[in-house]
């Protein structure tokens, strides 16, 4: 019987090996542990075996028939992995086709900007307002102290709609909308579209600023250099060497004007800082005590700060852009680029 | 404003270099914009000697010399009959650049080596005409740069003066600010006068009839002079600030209103009637002619200087042509006098006559240089022009004007610039540029005389800028605001904006920037009539050109022209929008509003050819997904899209409008063949436009939270056949509505018609997904509804299954 046995074992284990594919594999299976299957067989038999024979030759089946069915599993593995490496053998395709894509879209430059300058401005807690493009006269002009017949008005070439109707020539108005509506303390941040008569290759008619003013008691002259520094090291890297000199401008006392360390040659003087290492970015200042006056706030009790910039000029720094002309031509294969 | 390096020496006596005195004005607010060195690049143009001169032997009208320059003798061929040997001459050696970019290079001429060139005044641009080569004074040392040797060398420095500061409108002006930066006193001219015998109150008189115009005019005479040429040094420091040389006499107002700031004219006396010289506001209507030979219509707004009779000069912007000074005058009164600013600014303005003079008085002019400006032109023209100065001057000055007198509190300049300065840091820093300062009513005070020069300090806070401004902005300390902020959400609006730019972004859109101006045809173009609300346009009063003339009342035309520029530009697959706003007029009361549109336009294949997909060009269908995307992104729903309208630029069997209830939200469709071919576009054109205002009014701030099924669902599909006029909206609206239990979703997922189909029927099929929140569903159950929905689509449509 144990002979029977041991030829039965080798010939299955044999039959195993010999299997080619996982059918036949499977066919082996059957036919050692199916219904009619030689192990089968032999467990069927068991109840002929005298009672002595049974516990020997029973713990002999067990162990063949475990044996079996490990060898059955690995010899699976085996044909699984055979199969896999077979089938990947045949599917090779050439990576360096072209990926399959949605075209992507894309937002304008001076959308970019404007939303980089809104991001960090907000984490120093200032709020977006905004303001109408066809503007009055007095906001645009008389509450910001620039008053009819007076020569800053020149400083601005200015679209009339009508007498005292004007497009807004700069972002400032929506200082004076806001604080008409607001007391102090505010701090807020104003993107808009401007528009000023002059035109030519470093002109553009209409163009974007950011204006943004903060308004609190004992705000000073040293917080206004504060933020302008932190922001300019935010947008264009920390770094480049921030200087602010004066200037005027009507509704800022005392007024500056910002220049940075040329981000493009590193103050060593290029084609685009003019030779002299140093962008004009920002102009800013003090609010004027007569701004206060026109939105009825106590000059006495409050000071603030004030300060704007050119949209288009951050997008053509921060972009490498060399042409103005280039952001309202909107030719797709500028637009694509960002 | 330009002023010379030299010419600012004479006034203060500092140590800087050009570039470092440009980047000091720079810092204290005069900002420079450009730094020249005149002569600069002729340094290779050296004084030399010649050594001998003969002619050259092969050409009488050569001459070849032999030329010291210093180290060696060099031979150099010349042209010119006026030299001899001795004579020392400008030599241009090879490699020199003169003006007019003429290079000089050593070459043969008529066989003789000639290694540079001997140069004529007018090769050096010293001069606009000269007869021969440049003959140097004798004394100069051989090898030195010509400009250097003869004391020409100079830098130009211009300044972009802000509009505050008329004081720095002059030379002086310009070092009072670098006499304040290097601590040193202003030196002014000095004028000395021998005047002649007989008086001008004799000769002529002058009334005021305008004080508040004219609070002050000044007049001198001077006889007997002789017009003609002014000397060198005038004529090329005019020219170094930009002025051309005319004769002496308005030489020397230019050069003493460039040195001081204050504009003089020069009247030919003869052709001053009556002898007397009367300001007065001009007649309406009345005609006259300056000295550029324009005539102009005067309102009575307009300040005169008129004679006896009539009038002889726009106040403070230009002469007149009849009494201005010719090659014979020999009398010349000259007028130095204040105006007021606002008047001259308006007269300048209305006829466009921006001069040097009406600059200044407009900014506003120092009425105490009146009398200093006089006496230094009446010197200097008896100086270059000869005559004799009368004696005494005529100084009318109805209106004294009261200086101002302003307090500073040194607390305040340091609470507010954050610096630590006290009273007497601030009287110094005051006195450096002439404010006189004493004790003020309170200790911590400075009481401050502002000097007639700088009519901008008119307030306490414009002092605390001068504080700032000589303290030095570089100086003050960096800080950051402490302070509160309020807390709130951010509005909506802008929200949504940001919401809408990324959902049409990703689905492939460039953002494009048109100008807010168009033509006033532009609406023509796209079909647009008169009937329409958007044919009433804001008009621009002075556009640029007539194709920016008009606020735009619609994105679209814009949108069309972008389109065709980038077919032009061969890029024919595009998907464009602009989020901007639209200037429409309130019919009701005639106000303009801005509300924002979101125009998009979709044109050419939907994706580039590529060797995986074939192109397929896009369509309404598109379009419209784009749309629905965006809806969704801004959480509406419910919205329909209703092909019951019409709009003259869309393809009326291709498009809709977008209604939300009774609240229109947009429209999309294709753009109309005609007005394709009205933009010279050759394929099709989608596009959608959206009321971003009434998006805004609509859409839900948040995307609520929709409880989600742990059950399986159940899909049945079913192919209904309709007549061909029912549209899939009214299928779908029954199955949304018809309240039938478990129905999770539905989609149209097959659309057919042809064989099978009867004609005039089409075959839709649907897809009605069920499931439960809270068990799984029979079978039963499933069938029940399922059966449900087909019975009332068979009822509600004439459906039938098939």
């Amino acid at each position: 019987m144990k002979e029977r046995l041991q030829q039965l074992q080798d010939d299955s284990l044999l039959a195993l090996q010999q299997a080619g594919d996982l059918k036949a594999l499977q066919g082996v299976r059957v036919q050692v542990l199916g219904k009619k299957g030689t192990l089968t067989e032999v467990m069927k038999g068991m109840r002929d075996l005298a009672a002595e024979e049974r516990p020997a030759i029973g713990s002999l089946v067990n162990t063949l028939k475990t044996q079996f069915e490990d060898s059955f599993v690995a010899r699976q593995l085996e044909l699984q992995q055979q199969d896999i490496a077979a089938k990947l053998a045949n599917e090779k395709i050439d990576v360096t086709l072209p990926g399959r894509k949605n075209t992507p879209g894309s937002l304008h430059p001076v959308t970019l900007v404007t939303d980089e300058v809104i991001e960090i401005f907000s984490r120093l807690g200032f709020a977006v307002a905004e303001g109408p493009e066809i503007e009055q006269d007095f906001y645009n002009f008389e509450a910001l102290n620039i008053p009819k017949d007076h020569p800053a008005r020149d400083m601005q070439d200015t679209f009339y709609i009508s007498d005292d109707r004007v497009l807004r020539t700069h972002t400032s108005p929506v200082q004076i909308r806001t604080m008409m509506k607001h007391k102090p303390p505010i701090r807020i941040i104003a993107p808009g579209t401007v528009y000023r008569r002059d035109s030519d290759i470093t002109h553009s008619p209409m163009f974007h600023q950011v204006e943004g003013f903060l308004v609190d008691d004992r705000v000073t002259f040293g917080d206004l250099k504060g933020v302008l520094t932190h922001f300019l090291n935010e947008f264009f890297g920390a770094g480049h060497r921030v200087r602010f000199r004066p200037s005027f401008f009507p509704f800022t006392e005392p007024s500056a004007e910002v220049d940075i360390e040329c981000v493009i040659c590193g103050g060593s003087g290029c084609r685009v800082c003019g030779k002299t290492g140093w962008l004009e970015i920002l102009g800013c200042g003090m609010i004027d005590p007569e701004v206060f006056k026109s939105v009825n706030y106590d000059a006495e009790k409050y000071s603030g700060f004030a300060f704007g910039m050119g949209l288009e000029r951050m997008a053509m720094l921060k972009y490498g852009v060399n042409d103005l002309r280039l952001f309202f031509e909107n030719d797709l294969r500028f637009l694509k680029q960002f | 404003m330009i002023v010379t390096y030299n010419w600012l020496k004479e006034f203060v006596d500092f140590q800087y270099a050009p570039q470092e005195l440009c980047d000091q004005l720079t810092m204290v607010g005069l900002e420079v914009d450009a730094l020249e060195e005149i002569g600069g690049n002729l340094d290779s143009v050296i004084v030399a000697k010649l050594e001998s001169v003969e002619q050259h032997p092969d050409a009488d009208r050569l001459t070849v010399c032999q030329v010291n320059n210093g180290t060696e003798v060099v031979q150099v061929v010349c042209g010119a009959t006026n030299h001899k040997t001795g004579d020392l001459i400008a030599l241009a050696q090879p490699g020199s650049v003169l003006p007019g970019d003429f290079k000089i290079k050593k070459s043969k001429i008529r066989g003789q080596v000639s290694q540079g060139m001997l140069c004529s005044e007018k090769e050096l641009a010293l001069a606009e005409d000269s007869p021969g080569i440049m003959i140097l004074p004798s004394g100069l040392t051989l090898g030195q740069p010509v400009f250097e040797a003869l004391g020409l060398k100079d830098f130009q420095i211009e300044i972009g003066l802000t509009p505050n500061r008329p004081d720095c409108l002059s030379v002086v002006g310009v070092a009072r600010e670098v006499a304040a930066l290097c601590g040193q006193k202003l030196k002014l001219p000095v004028s000395q006068i021998s005047e002649a015998a007989d008086s001008i109150e004799q000769q002529a008189s002058v009334v005021i009839e305008n004080s508040e115009g004219c609070p002050r005019y000044a007049a001198r005479m001077i006889k007997n002079i002789k017009i003609g040429p002014s000397p060198d040094w005038m004529v090329r420091r005019l020219e170094a600030v930009g002025m051309r040389s005319i004769n002496n006499v308005v030489d020397v107002t230019n050069y003493v209103m460039m040195e001081l700031g204050h504009p003089l004219h020069a009247f030919d006396f003869r052709f001053l009637q009556d002898q007397k010289i009367v300001v007065k506001s001009a007649q309406q209507g009345e005609k006259f002619k300056t000295l550029d030979n324009q005539e102009h219509s005067l309102t009575a707004d307009d300040l005169m200087i008129c004679d006896g009779q009539q009038s002889v000069a726009l106040a403070g912007v230009m002469g007149g042509l009849d009494s201005e000074v010719k090659d014979n005058t020999d009398t010349i009164l000259l007028e130095a006098a204040y105006f007021k600013p606002t008047m001259i600014r308006r007269t300048s303005k209305r006829y466009g006559l921006h001069t040097e003079s009406s600059h200044r008085f407009e900014r506003g002019a120092d009425i105490d240089m009146i009398p200093v400006a006089l006496d230094r032109a009446a010197s200097l023209i008896a100086e270059l022009a000869g005559g004799q100065v009368l004696s005494g001057i005529i100084d009318s000055y109805p209106r004294q004007l009261d200086p101002v007198i302003l307090e500073i509190s040194a607390k305040k300049a340091k609470s507010l610039l954050d610096i630590p300065v006290d009273c007497d840091n601030i009287k110094q820093l005051f006195e450096s540029i002439g404010l006189q300062t004493q004790t003020g009513n309170c200790s911590d005070c400075l009481q401050v005389k502002v000097p007639s020069f700088r009519p901008d300090i008119e307030r306490e806070v414009d002092l605390i800028e001068e504080v700032a401004r000589l303290y030095g902005y570089d100086q003050i300390p960096v800080t950051m605001p402490v302070g509160t902020v309020d807390a709130q959400l951010p509005p909506l609006r802008q929200l949504l904006q940001k919401t809408l730019r990324q959902t049409i972004v990703a689905a492939g859109f460039s953002e494009a920037m048109n100008y807010s101006f168009v033509a006033a045809d532009s609406l023509e173009k796209i079909g647009v009539t008169a009937a329409d609300s958007r044919s009433v346009q804001v008009k621009i009063l002075n556009p640029l050109s007539e194709d920016q003339s008009v606020m735009r009342t619609s994105l679209v035309p814009s949108l069309l022209e972008t389109v065709a520029r980038n077919l032009n530009y061969r890029s024919s697959d595009l998907s464009l929008f602009e989020l901007r706003p639209i200037f429409l007029t309130q019919p009701e009361n005639g106000q303009s509003v801005e509300p924002l549109s979101l125009t998009a336009v979709m044109s050419g294949q939907r994706e580039p050819e590529g060797w995986s997909q074939s192109s397929a060009a896009v369509d309404f269908y598109d379009i419209k997904g784009v749309v629905e995307k965006i809806l969704t992104k801004v959480n509406i729903d419910n919205v329909s899209f209703d092909a019951n309208f019409s709009q003259p630029y869309l393809h009326p069997g291709k498009s809709c409008r977008l209604m939300f209830g009774n609240q229109l939200l947009g429209f999309l469709g294709e753009i109309h063949p005609e007005v394709l071919t009205r933009f010279s576009i050759d394929q099709p054109v989608y596009i959608f436009e959206l009321d971003v205002e009434n998006i805004i009014a609509t859409a839900g701030k948040y995307a609520q939270f929709k409880p989600l099924s742990r059950f399986p669902d159940v899909k049945r599909d079913s192919a209904l056949l309709l007549d061909e006029s029912i549209s899939a909206d009214q299928v779908m609206d029954i199955v949304n509505r018809s309240k039938i239990r478990f129905v999770e979703s539905a989609t149209i997922f097959d659309l057919y018609t042809g064989k099978g189909v009867p004609a005039g029927k089409k075959s839709l099929a649907i897809r009605v997904c069920y499931r439960d929140l809270e068990k799984t569903l029979t079978e039963v159950e499933v069938s029940k509804s399922h059966d449900k929905l087909i019975r009332s689509l068979c009822h509600l449509l004439g459906a039938e299954i098939r």
